[in-house]
């Protein structure tokens, strides 16, 4: 679904954050990206998003080079691709509901069309009674599953995670750990990028650890992994 | 992803990338984004105001001097209609040989209109516009030569100096005088009024261009969140250009309603006055206003100006994905 080839990515200042990074992500798979602040995880998600260039290497999703996609077809790339913020990302001049119909608006989906996946997505995450609501009267918890049935209603084939459950506590940051884990039961590829070891390692699932923008471990079975990286 | 694609049931990306949109759902989706920028204009009322009523200003003054040229214009058609020569007979010509030229004139084609005044009618106008009368009586002799007012259709305006010469040579003319010249005068002046409009109107226009310009960008800037996580879930440039070229233009449009207010404001404000200063010219002349053509051409262009405006801010602001 995912596969990086050598990939490499330098930021106009000469930093360079990710070096030869190659790993595949099959389709359906789960996994954590983890490291420390500044190894490069969100760099790599963003890569993903191209929001950011290669220096080297390439990036395959779905078998096709994303280097070669045409500017103006990135947008079209991207609905593909479900993205959730570590801040939510939410905008609060709107209705929560009008947040999630964001990708669908952009998307040009009728109204009648929008209103029943909306719904269907709030269900999901527990808001549906909170969709008339402006975002900001939300918890964080309430926010960052608003931020998550956005990025899932357009039903994308990856949903990608940076810091998800950042600033949640460890009760409600396990609850957003099981809705990922409902979503990829249904066939959705996941990227989480995550510094919350101690709640990563307790589920089961492959973890792609970063230092200094190097890919430094990939297990298939975290339960086996220690604490101590590098 | 195939069986996903086909689960959908709304326009999908196709593989193409353009977006299968019924033109209904396109339609509808403009009139969100306008309401949504009419909304937006009016949550923030004194900044949008200040904004509208710069423009307004900014329109008002082309219109301004347009309404000013076209009542002018008014003295120049009614001029231009009546093309003038006023040819003054000898002392010691007879009154029968000034009406056989008069008869004959009368059938000439190049002529609207031939008035005689004889030298007993010049003296009767003289004394009824001075005011001398009584002096004029004791007269001896009466100064006044005998004339012809000639009318000319504004058609026949190149054969006014033609018409003059033949005039001159005539025995029985002394003197010839031609009122074209004046008319040539005001006609440059206007001609020079319009040039001075549309360098105006340019001006302007950049400067109406400039200030939505700017309120575009400070938007943009203020909604930077907005845009990016547009950006990332995929929106395509156009579709977040949208709101802000209909934004422009709305502050376009309002601008444009603001100026013509304010221009209807001062031509009530000056009509008394500017009424009776041009009835006092002739009960044909009256203050003209705008009008629905000028009135409409305002509003369509500013709205198209406001257009420009923001599209020229979204292609330099609007971040690049
Ligand atoms: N826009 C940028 N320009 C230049 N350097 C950048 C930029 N963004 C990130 N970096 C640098 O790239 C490196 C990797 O950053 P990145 O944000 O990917 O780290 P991270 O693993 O997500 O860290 P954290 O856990 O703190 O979010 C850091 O050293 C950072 O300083
Ligand atoms: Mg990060």
């Amino acid at each position: 679904m995912i596969r990086f080839d050598e990939v490499s990515q330098r930021y106009p200042g000469g930093h360079e954050a990710l070096k030869q990074v190659s790993f595949e992500l099959e389709r359906g798979e789960m996994a954590f990206l983890t490291g420390r602040s500044g190894a490069g995880k969100s760099t790599l998600l963003k890569c993903i998003m191209r929001t950011e260039s290669l220096s080297q290497g390439q990036i395959l999703v779905s078998g096709r080079n994303i280097q070669r996609i045409s500017d103006k077809q990135i947008p079209f790339y991207r609905r593909r691709i479900g993205v959730v913020f570590q801040d939510h990302q939410l905008l609060y001049d709107r209705s929560v509901y009008e947040n999630v119909a964001l990708p669908l608006r952009i998307d040009g989906y009728r109204e009648a069309d929008a209103a029943r996946r909306v719904r269907a997505a709030l269900d999901k995450v527990g808001l549906l009674s909170k969709e008339k609501m402006n975002p900001i009267a939300l918890s964080g918890g309430e926010q960052q599953r608003v931020g998550i049935a956005r990025a899932v209603v357009n039903r994308p084939q990856i949903l990608l995670a940076d810091e998800p459950t950042g600033n949640l506590d460890p009760e409600l940051a396990a609850d957003i750990m099981k809705l990922f884990e409902q979503f990829n039961q249904i066939g959705v590829s996941m990227l989480i990028a995550s510094h919350d070891l101690a709640l990563i390692t307790r589920l089961r699932h492959r973890m792609l650890t970063l230092d200094n923008g190097r890919l430094i471990r990939d297990e298939q079975h975290p339960s086996r992994q220690g604490a101590g990286s590098s | 992803m195939k069986a996903s694609r086909t689960r959908k049931s709304a326009p999908s990306r196709a593989a193409s990338g353009k977006l299968r949109v019924s033109p209904g759902e396109w339609l509808r989706q403009h009139w969100l984004c306008a309401k949504d920028a009419l909304q937006r204009l009016f949550s923030q009322p004194v900044n949008t105001f200040m904004t509208l009523m710069v423009i307004g200003v900014a329109l008002l003054l082309p219109a301004l001097l347009y309404v000013l040229g076209s009542n002018l214009a008014q003295f120049g058609n009614r001029l231009t209609e009546t093309g003038q020569i006023t040819a003054y007979f000898h002392d010691a010509t007879s009154d029968a040989d000034h009406l056989s030229l008069v008869n004959s004139l009368q059938t000439d084609d190049r002529i609207n209109v031939v008035n005689y005044i004889s030298t007993e009618q010049a003296m009767r106008d003289f004394a009824d516009w001075s005011g001398l009368g009584d002096v004029m009586s004791n007269l001896e002799e009466n100064p006044l030569p005998a004339s012809l007012d000639i009318h000319l259709p504004a058609s026949g305006l190149t054969d006014i100096n033609a018409l003059a010469e033949e005039l001159s040579a005539n025995e029985l003319i002394d003197l010839v005088q031609v009122d074209e010249q004046w008319l040539i005068r005001l006609e440059q002046i206007l001609m020079l009024g319009d040039r001075i409009v549309l360098v105006l109107v340019a001006v302007l226009a950049m400067a109406v261009l400039f200030i939505v310009g700017n309120s575009i960008r400070t938007i943009i800037a203020n909604r930077s969140d907005e845009i990016q996580v547009m950006n990332l879930i995929g929106a395509t440039r156009q579709y977040m250009a949208r709101p802000f070229l209909w934004l422009g233009l709305c502050y376009g449009f309002l601008g444009g309603v603001i100026a013509w207010i304010l221009l209807a404001l001062m031509l009530l404000f000056i009509h008394e006055p500017a009424s009776a200063l041009l009835g006092f010219y002739g009960s044909e002349y009256q203050l003209i206003g705008l009008g629905w053509q000028a009135s409409l051409s305002l509003l369509l262009g500013s709205a198209l100006l406001g257009w420009l405006g923001a599209r020229i801010s979204v292609s330099r602001h609007l971040t690049k994905s």
